[in-house]
């Protein structure tokens, strides 16, 4: 996105609701309840995310306001990593083992049952040494005037940072629309009834 | 998620956007908007991308120098296609923000704010936040300025016969 350095690229979005008074610890308790959390032992998970600091993907510590808050914007980042496996190499090497299974045991097929129990522990394994694909969405809240930004175009990305917004604050973000800043009477209105003109050519 | 958003109709955005263009050659870049935006530039720079009326996706982009002053931008028009983005920029005093602007939401991609001397990251980041509300200024007060043209009777009494005009290939251009 670039809020802190670079070019920027954005969608903006009404909040809609409000925080309560104190909204400050509010907002550092459920960031800190949604932070990004490493997974613990068997890293199996093929999607993790959670709130990070927007200046550190490594850092979710939102006791210090002083990394979030901007007054009157709250800025953070969502982290989200992927593992994924090489679906047509795991699929080799699981009928390579089968094959090793049944030579072993001089049989000629092997049970359902052993099968998946050779292909849960390939994924294991290999999803324990393999380090995720990570992506972070910087997010910028004017928590005053109600709008917020979000540091990308991408549907499915957006879509995530609202969800996760929503299950963290209780609030919606709704897609802005340039007739949002229109404020003559009855002019969004008319906008609205327009027809393209001559297949939208002039 | 419930979407909940206000319409925007796509043909908005590139008619908007061919608005911006067909100004900005007229008025030699210079928009004289209401408070709080006052006079700004606003200049096509080196990209234009067009798409069919009923389309979500670019189909044929000119980049290059001053691409707004070539046959193959005014054919484009002449066919058929619509503007699904440009590269534009907005200068307001000495402040000038270049973007690519398109898309039907008019998304903002690539934005380039003016950078100030700060002290402390704090500071450039809330600098940054600051320009990027004049920008968003800016682009409110245009986008209400096209939307007085296009839903009175002057845009089809006066606009589109100007755009029309203008939109239609010149013998000898580039």
């Amino acid at each position: 996105m670039g809020i802190l350095t670079g070019a920027m690229t954005l969608r903006r979005f009404r909040v809609e609701g409000e925080l309560p008074g104190g909204w400050r610890e509010i907002v550092r308790e459920r960031l800190a309840e949604m932070a990004f959390r490493e997974p613990v032992g068997g890293a199996r998970d093929e999607e993790l995310e959670g709130w990070v600091r927007v200046d550190d993907l490594l850092d979710t510590s939102f006791a210090d306001p002083a990394g979030w808050l901007v007054h009157p914007w709250v800025v953070f980042a969502l982290r989200v990593d992927k593992k994924s496996l090489p679906r047509n190499l795991v699929k080799a090497t699981v009928a390579q083992e089968v094959r090793a299974w049944c030579l072993e045991r001089g049989v000629e097929r092997c049970p359902a049952s052993e099968r998946k129990r050779i292909l849960e522990e390939l994924e294991d394994r290999w999803y324990a040494r393999q380090l995720p694909r990570v992506q972070t969405v910087e997010v910028a809240w004017h928590v005053v005037d109600g709008f917020a930004l979000i540091g990308t175009t991408g549907e499915k990305m957006t879509d995530r940072v609202r969800t996760r917004f929503h299950r963290t604050f209780g609030l919606e973000l709704h897609p802005w629309s340039p007739i949002d800043s229109l404020i003559t009477p009855g002019l969004a209105s008319s906008l609205l009834a327009t027809a393209p003109f001559a297949g939208g050519q002039p | 998620m419930s979407a909940d958003a206000t319409p925007f109709p796509p043909h908005l955005s590139s008619e908007f956007l061919l608005w911006l263009w067909w100004r900005s050659e007229r008025d030699r870049t210079r928009f004289d908007l209401p408070d709080p935006v006052g006079p700004i530039e606003g200049i096509v720079e080196d990209r234009l991308a067009f798409r069919p009326p009923g389309g979500d996706k670019a189909t044929a982009v000119l980049t290059g120098e001053n691409p707004t002053a070539t046959l193959e931008a005014r054919a484009a028009l002449a066919g058929g296609k619509v503007l699904h983005d440009l590269r534009v920029m907005f200068k307001r005093d000495d402040r000038e923000y270049a973007l690519q602007l398109g898309g039907p939401r008019l998304d903002v991609r690539a934005l380039k704010v003016p950078k100030l001397p700060t002290e402390t990251s704090e500071e450039a980041l809330r600098d940054r936040l600051d320009r990027y509300e004049e920008f968003h200024l800016i682009l409110t007060g245009l986008f209400a300025a096209f939307a007085e043209e296009r839903a009175s009777s002057r845009w089809r009494d006066e606009v589109v016969p100007a755009l029309r005009r203008w939109a239609r290939p010149q013998p000898g251009e580039a």
